[in-house]
């Protein structure tokens, strides 16, 4: 196969930073999923539980050598900076050079493994058979046993996506935007259908391999890490109740592993984008973040997170303290009688102190000391928990008390410095607001509330 | 009450439980000691390290709490904390009367031994899985992989299994610079540690290989790059990543 020409004399390092720029928007890349022990042979092992090996000044994990092969590309996505309509530097790799430097940051421990992702470059079918030739050489020619994440190309062969499955650990299709309404306004060569397409390929792949492994101990893994996928937030005008659906429905019927948000950051300045003059919607998808958690192992189901009336999620309140502020009626929940799964609704307690003060408990009843060398964030829970019977002080359970609290302390002062007090706030809280990022929010983003 | 005094060590705390055991030494007048200080009114035990009875503590508490309990144990023990060997021995004392069966050893978190010792390993396990990914190795010009680490816990030894299962052919070498001490591993051979009074590593003697240079350029140039704009947050990157790894971290040299 012939490789292009183009950005040949350039050196590896502008190349690097090129191809890093172009892939830095990318946010699906941990390196968890695969517990693999090294084979005493050739390099690398994985944790299952991931490894970060370094954070960039914007906060985020550095686990993969995350690059584009190519920033090439004949697509023509409004929100993308590799789009074929911007004038920007063009790099690409040859699949040696990829396979060096993973290699060489790897022994060093600088990285967890390699993320590969790319442009499109002539076709679907040719950028993922570049993709594969790559993959193919750094597992069998430089015999590297580390993480692979790679994206399947959305309208490539069939064949060659499924020939990948078997040579990496994680695979992901970008679902790009939420809705096939917001894709075919932002991104008109992409097709809802032809990014399902793979995904369900990929699924049925995991699923079929997994009895393929009850009969054949040593038969090759297919995605053994499973497959995730990824939305930007903010760059169309869709709810978060709209959103944290398509999560959920992604969960169930295609076996996410994980699904990402990406708040939209204006590259490229095109009429069809919305301006974001308070930045990326950070606080939004944090938001998102947190109920995705809430989603995957506290049992919540999204309708009922959100409803139609009110589909986006409280500035103020984490989805489960607004959760819970909303159905008072299932609180004061009993620590030392109540089951696992009622103890996880509770706001200030996590999967992890949930699991312990059940064990704990099996030894004697529990007081409010021993709740917080447990790891229960007292200072939210207090309002929804007895023990033994007893609340820890005489608060009442009654809506507006519990949110004034919750929200006082560090909240309370920052709005109280530019003349809001609670009260004005509160309208935000409990009536439907429906429009889509308020000053307040852009506010609050802008002085890290993340 | 009686107090045992022994050496700081794995094996040395593992005998001193074994020793309380075969004296029949009662647990509510039993400590531990590691400091040398004096009670009043108490009876001084010293200890010899034995390693044949270390061993069978060993074994015992693997079999009655589980290897996972076990290395929970092992991680409170790395840590430099004075407490550690009476929380660890409080803690085994009472899982031992109560048999609280394989995994449940640190169930109790009501209680301040187990709670300690909780904590300790929380600690120590916490520093291990960062350094994990936060070691930098360098290249020599001989083709050894050398990094320097400065741990608060002693969590040398449970980084070197990691390492040596990731890169079984490589010779790496892990100083842990406020001990003094070494973990080699020689390629496609076991790992061990050495220690010695009089030998301690000076860098400025290593010599770094050609490429060296090449790569820990480019990886910096990739961190600088990685990050977004627009997203800057450096508090958030600060409680990641704590200061005090990052001397010893190529990116942020």
């Amino acid at each position: 196969m012939e490789y292009l020409t183009t950005g040949q004399e350039m050196s590896l390092m502008d190349k690097l930073g090129i191809l890093t720029d172009a892939a830095k928007y990318d946010v699906a890349c941990t390196s968890s999923g695969v517990d693999r022990k090294g084979n005493g042979q050739t390099m690398g092992n994985c944790a299952a539980g991931g490894i970060c090996h370094s954070f960039s000044s914007d906060g985020r994990c550095i686990s993969l050598l995350k690059i584009l092969f190519t920033n090439e590309c004949i697509y023509d996505c409004k929100y993308c900076v590799n789009r074929c309509s911007n004038d920007v530097p063009r790099a690409t790799f040859t699949p040696e050079e990829v396979c060096t430097l993973t290699m060489e940051f790897y022994r060093r421990n600088y990285i967890e493994g390699l993320f590969l992702s790319s442009g499109i470059i002539q076709s679907p079918t040719f950028t993922m058979e570049l993709i594969y030739r790559t993959i193919w050489l750094l597992r069998n020619k430089y015999r590297f046993n580390g993480y692979i994440h790679v994206k399947a190309i959305p309208g490539a062969d069939a064949e060659l996506i499924q020939q990948t499955g078997f040579l990496v650990d994680r695979m992901s299709v970008n679902l790009e935007l939420p809705t096939a309404e917001g894709l075919r306004v932002l991104a008109p060569n992409k097709h809802r259908k032809n990014i399902l397409t793979p995904m369900r390929q990929i699924q049925n792949g995991i699923q079929s391999n997994q009895s393929d492994i009850v009969l054949y101990r040593n038969a090759p893994r297919f995605v053994a890490g499973g497959q995730a996928t990824q939305m930007i937030i903010g760059a169309t005008p869709e709810s978060d109740y709209q959103i944290i659906n398509v999560a959920e429905s992604l969960y169930r019927k295609f076996d996410l592993k994980r699904v990402f948000y990406s708040a939209f950051v204006r590259v490229n300045e095109d009429k069809a984008l919305p301006a974001l003059p308070g930045g990326p919607p950070l606080l939004r998808e944090h938001r998102l973040y947190q109920a995705d958690w809430l989603l995957r192992f506290y049992g919540f189901r999204a309708e009922e997170l959100l409803d139609e009336k009110r589909p986006f999620f409280n500035v103020m309140l984490d989805p489960k303290e607004d959760w819970a502020v909303r159905h008072l009626e299932e609180f004061p929940i009993e620590i030392n009688r109540a089951p696992y799964e009622k103890l996880l609704r509770i706001p200030g307690v996590g999967v992890k102190s949930a699991g312990r003060i059940v064990a704990v408990r099996r030894s004697g009843n529990l007081t409010f000391a021993d709740l917080k060398k447990i790891g229960v964030v007292l200072k939210r829970a207090l309002y929804f928990i007895t023990c033994n019977g007893r609340m820890m002080y005489s608060t009442k359970i009654e809506e507006d008390y519990i949110v004034r609290n919750l929200t006082s302390e560090k909240e309370r002062i920052m709005f109280g410095s530019d003349g809001m007090t609670y009260k004005q706030m509160s309208l935000f809280d409990d009536s439907s607001f429906q429009c889509a990022i308020t000053p307040t929010e852009q506010l609050l983003t802008a002085v890290g509330q993340l | 009450m009686n107090v045992y005094q022994c050496e700081d060590s794995l094996e040395g705390i593992f005998t001193a439980i074994y020793n309380i055991y075969e004296d029949k030494s009662r647990p509510e007048d039993t400590r531990i000691d590691l400091t040398g200080e004096l009670l009043l009114f108490a009876r001084y035990v010293s200890v010899a390290t034995d390693k044949g009875k270390a061993l069978k503590v060993m074994n015992t508490l693997r079999r009655r709490f589980g290897e996972e309990d076990y290395m929970k144990i092992c991680f409170a023990l790395a840590s430099t904390d004075e407490d550690k060997a009476q929380v660890i021995y409080k803690t085994v004392a009472a899982g031992l009367a109560v048999n609280c069966g394989i995994g449940h050893l640190c169930d109790n978190l009501a209680d301040d031994s187990v709670h300690k010792l909780f904590s300790l390993f929380r600690n120590a396990n916490n520093e291990f899985l960062h350094l994990r990914g936060f070691v930098r190795f360098q290249e020599l010009d001989n083709g050894v992989l050398y990094s320097r680490i400065t741990p608060k816990n002693n969590v040398l030894t449970f980084l070197m299994p990691h390492f040596a299962d990731r890169f079984p052919m490589e010779n790496f070498l892990l100083y842990d610079a406020g001990r003094n001490l070494f973990g080699i591993h020689p390629a496609g051979e076991e790992w061990y540690l050495m220690q010695d009074e009089h030998y301690f590593m000076n860098e400025k003697k290593l010599r770094m290989s050609e490429r060296e240079s090449t790569y820990q350029e480019l990886f910096r140039y990739f961190c600088h790059r990685i990050a977004i704009k627009e997203r800057r947050n450096t508090e958030l990157q600060r409680n990641m990543l704590p200061l005090r790894f990052r001397e010893d971290m190529v990116e942020f040299r």
